[in-house]
């Protein structure tokens, strides 16, 4: 059987988490006999060298079926692919290839047409869609917050799209939804993260009997202290992740300010991650002078300490500088890799209460969740984190092992087969 | 007076004495000693422009002040004047701009002369309007329009044209030569500017009405004439790319007329491709944005890569308005059942396709002539059950009098109404359909002789077809086959679109009025063939 994955990005190049699920599905089902996957990743002109003069689909550093999508000129509103070349391309590409099952795991840089345009290659090909956020739904960066107030919105209509979009009319986002349902109804099988996803993806019009729930697996991190520290105080904080706006590091600044108004200062914060460059003007400029407010103070009233980029396999040592792993985005959160990372580690997650964080960390059982985007709630949950005897070794002791790449193999074979959704609890 | 610190930065002297040709007399004349001064003095204070607005004239006007009477006599020059546009295209259109403070001593002829012609604008193109900028300038509280304009279309190159002469004659005798210096423009760009011109214009009462009214006397119809000439040249000779399969049947042949968006051509692809029937179509798309060929051309093939579709894109050089691109799609179609669709309608029934042709094959030939669907808005509500025609009168001032103006409205049935009403989607016999979605039979539509493409961009070529139609003894069916019409979002409206608007209303109430007010008014008109079965 050969799998054809289409990728994002190429994870080797550019960071984030779609594309990591697709790199780890790709290197799960490398294991499998009988099974050959091919890894296209989409990139974009960031890395102008990669574009051979002429070439459209081209090898990746000489590994075996690893291709990049040299993607260009891709409309934004759309998410169409405006060359033909391209299209033509891929077109060859599929025809030479002749996969069995095509799995995208997203549309962003290849063009959502590629979903029909694979249909009418292939027609007896299967084709298998996963959701990493609602970009089919929401013109809004797809994150389904809205513009207007940065509420979660959990539902669209042309009349709240054209609210959090004015300059676009309300037919615009008719005409945008009709769009990406006339090509997703290609798809044979959508699959989502997080269960919550299903509801927003059923509440749009697609098929409840298409979506199946299957979670991210992964292989633990490298550098896993073998046990925990023995400690008393539970006070090192962690944030880990990109430093834009939906992953909420500004939130967590805010909640360190009004602790320090209130006299708690004994704790600390690591900030790990980068990509500030990606943040909007409002949130860098916010988090720009708190870092240098920070450094300003003498060594010793230091809270808040950035520890900059780090590399995955660089995880298990982060990890294990920290007690508590803060994830306090803004949005609903699809899965959010970083929790699996940090009970791989054995770190309790403090999340907020909505999307995928609420569906993973039970509260008070294996982690600690705030109220949605409420510094203030934030800033009490980590006082009380740093301070509840016990509440750590509780906390930490109540920590499922996160799902397993092994785990998301099986489960996307059988779907790849044809078996019914794979559904686990919400 | 040169330099003088009251002059603005940007001032220009030629261009001062092009916009106001009196101060240009008084110049000539030596009573100011220049445009300058003029402005300094008096200019700024009375309020005179000295930049021009776009599309204004800017070539030098020149005065010369030797008119005489019949007699031989020297006439006195008007109280007051100015020319303000002289332009001419390549293709014979002629548009003359300006005002004479006439309140008192009525105009008698504007005469238009050069190189072989000359006409009294007075008797075959002009309108008067109100200037309330001049009436701010001259001080004047009369309910008197002192503005003129007139176009003509001559049917000749007046490309070389570098000067002509108006002659301007009032009642008592007064009058003027101005020796006017012609701004060339392009043919399609001169259509446009006056169009936006016409919408601009301010009128006493009744503006719309009073707007459509200056149409009569030679204006209208000199701008139809110079837009069909226009529309003629541009369609002769289409750039034609065919992509996707070639043979097969085709069955019916959707035609989608493109302005300025590019974005329809992949979207319809889309959401048309794939459903129960459509297979056995072609979809033909007509663009009149010249701009947008690239991208068309790469759309398209997209499209036919990733749909399998078989389709036509037929460019052409300029806007030609939504007639006569579906009379060339139309031509260009490749079976017996032709569509005009707009780019903004999608399917609502994922078996529109086949019910279309199920429709065409099943009911008798005169059902299908003709016929429309009814049509939705975004919201679900209906937009379209078909089209009736009411009449609006209006009161347009004229010589001080009040004159009756009947103009045509054309009322959809059930704007606005719940979606499933069947007294308005039933099929029946209806006055007219719209030109959103519009089926026709293909001889039929040739019989007809095609859309009328008197009408400029726009507007009321699809009531005008299906009065045709019904006058022949086929009136236009609604068959009830649903699909979505956003409405008046498929291509953008600029100032002339709108100008447009009032010279199709005229035209379409100048030819229909008549047979509308016998048996044709209103929801339920008595016309015969009008008569829906129970």
């Amino acid at each position: 059987m050969i799998v054809l994955i289409l990728s994002v990005f190429h994870p080797e190049l550019v960071r984030g988490g779609a594309q990591r699920v697709a790199w780890d599905l790709f290197q799960g089902l490398k294991q499998v006999p009988g099974v050959r996957p091919v890894f296209l990743a989409a990139t974009d002109r960031g890395l102008p060298a990669l574009y051979k003069t002429g070439a459209c689909i081209t090898g990746f550093d000489g590994l075996p079926d690893e291709y990049l999508f040299l993607a260009d000129d891709v409309d934004p509103w759309w998410h169409k692919c405006s060359d033909p070349r391209l299209i033509e391309a891929y077109a060859d590409f599929l025809l030479r290839l002749r996969p069995d099952i095509v799995h995208f795991h997203h549309f962003m840089r290849f063009g959502v047409e590629l979903l029909t345009l694979t249909r009418q290659m292939l027609p007896d090909c299967r084709i298998v869609f996963t959701f990493h956020e609602f970009l089919a739904i929401c013109a809004a960066d797809g994150h389904m917050v809205r513009w207007t107030d940065g509420s979660l919105c959990d539902h669209a209509t042309p009349a709240r799209c054209h609210a959090c979009i004015p300059e676009a009319p309300r037919e615009r986002f008719v005409r945008r939804e009709a769009y990406m349902k006339a090509h997703l109804r290609a798809v044979d099988a959508f699959t989502v993260p997080s269960d919550f996803m299903r509801r927003h993806f059923e509440r749009w019009g697609l098929p409840a009997s298409k979506i199946t729930h299957i979670a991210n697996g992964q292989m633990p991190p490298d550098g896993i202290p073998a046990s925990p520290s023995e400690r008393g105080a539970r006070t090192r904080f962690g944030f880990f992740g990109q430093l834009v706006d939906v992953k909420g590091v500004w939130l967590l600044l805010q909640a360190v300010e009004l602790l320090r108004a209130d006299g708690f200062t004994a704790f600390t914060v690591e900030i790990n991650g980068d990509n500030l460059r990606y943040a909007s003007a409002r949130r860098r400029a916010e988090i720009e002078r708190f870092i240098e407010a920070e450094q300003t103070r003498p060594p010793g009233e230091r809270i808040v300490s950035f520890a900059g980029s780090y590399h995955p396999s660089q995880t298990g040592e982060r990890m294990a500088r920290i007690d508590w792993c803060v994830v306090p985005s803004v949005w609903w959160e699809s899965f959010a890799l970083v929790i699996s990372e940090a009970w791989a580690c054995r770190k309790p997650v403090i999340a907020p209460d909505v999307g995928g964080p609420a569906e993973r960390v039970t509260h008070e059982e294996d982690g600690l969740l705030f109220a949605f985007a409420d510094a203030r709630a934030l800033a009490d949950t980590l006082r009380r984190a740093a301070i509840e005897p016990d509440l750590w070794n509780l906390l930490a002791a109540g920590i499922a092992p996160p799902p397993t790449r092994r785990q998301m193999v099986r489960e996307f074979l059988s779907l790849y087969a044809g078996g019914s959704a794979v559904r686990r609890s919400a | 007076m040169s330099g003088s610190p009251e002059a603005p930065a940007d001032f220009d002297e030629a261009v001062y004495l092009a916009l106001n040709p009196d101060v240009a007399a008084a110049v000539s004349s030596g009573a100011s000693a220049s445009g300058r001064e003029h402005y300094v003095r008096f200019g700024a204070r009375e309020g005179r422009r000295y930049l021009p607005i776009s599309g204004e004239v800017r070539a030098p006007v020149v005065i010369t002040m030797a008119t005489r009477r019949a007699d031989g006599s020297r006439a006195p020059p008007p109280a007051a004047f100015g020319v303000e546009a002289v332009h001419m295209s390549p293709g014979g259109g002629v548009f003359v701009a300006g005002w004479i403070d006439d309140a008192t001593d009525p105009l008698a002829s504007l005469t238009l002369r050069g190189e072989g012609f000359e006409y009294d604008l007075a008797q075959v193109s002009l309108a008067r309007l109100r200037r309330s900028d001049v009436e701010t300038r001259l001080g004047s509280g009369a309910r008197h329009p002192y503005g003129f304009w007139s176009f003509l279309d001559l049917g000749r190159d007046l490309a070389r044209i570098g000067t002509c002469q108006l002659i301007i004659r009032q009642e008592s005798g007064a009058g003027v030569t101005v020796e006017a210096g012609v701004l060339s423009v392009p043919d399609a760009d001169l259509r446009d500017a006056v169009l936006a011109w016409l919408a601009g214009t301010e009128q006493f009462g009744d503006r719309h009405a009073a707007t459509v009214a200056c149409l009569e006397g030679g204006l209208g119809a000199h701008l139809v004439a110079h837009s069909r000439r226009l529309t003629a040249a541009m369609v002769a000779d289409p750039f034609v790319q065919r992509f996707g399969p070639e043979g097969g049947r085709v069955r019916a042949s959707l035609v989608v007329c493109l302005y300025g968006l590019p974005e329809f051509l992949f979207l319809q692809n889309a959401l048309f491709a794939g459903l129960p029937g459509i297979e056995e179509y072609e979809l033909i798309f007509v663009s009149n944005s010249p701009h947008l060929a690239d991208r068309l051309l790469r759309d398209a093939r997209i499209a036919s890569l990733v749909h399998g579709t078989r389709q036509t894109l037929v460019l052409l050089p300029g806007n030609v308005g939504f007639a006569a691109a579906n009379n060339i799609g139309f031509a260009h179609a490749r079976s017996d059942r032709i569509v005009a669709v707009n780019p903004d309608v999608m399917p609502r029934q994922q078996d529109w396709a086949q019910r279309h042709l199920d429709t065409v094959a099943a009911l008798p030939p005169e059902q299908t002539a003709l016929f429309g669907v009814p049509l939705y808005y975004e919201d679900g509500s209906l937009m379209h059950g078909g089209m009736y025609f009411t009449l609006d009168s209006a009161p347009v001032e004229s010589r001080g009098r009040l004159v009756r103006h009947d103009l045509v409205r054309v009322e959809h049935y059930g704007k606005g109404a719940p979606p499933d009403d069947a007294a308005l989607t039933r099929a029946r016999p209806v006055p007219a359909v719209t030109g959103a979605f519009m089926s026709f039979r293909r001889d039929w539509f040739e019989w007809l002789g095609g859309f009328s493409d008197g009408f400029i961009f726009g507007h009321y070529e699809d009531a005008d077809i299906c009065l045709r139609s019904l006058a022949a003894g086929t009136p236009a069916w609604l068959h009830d086959i649903r699909l979505w019409h956003l409405e008046g979002k498929s291509s953008p409206r600029t100032p002339a679109t709108e100008g447009a608007t009032f010279v199709n209303r005229w035209q379409f109430s100048r030819s229909w009025a008549a047979a509308i007010r016998n048996g044709l008014l209103g929801p339920a008109p008595l016309h015969p063939l009008l008569r829906a079965p129970r």
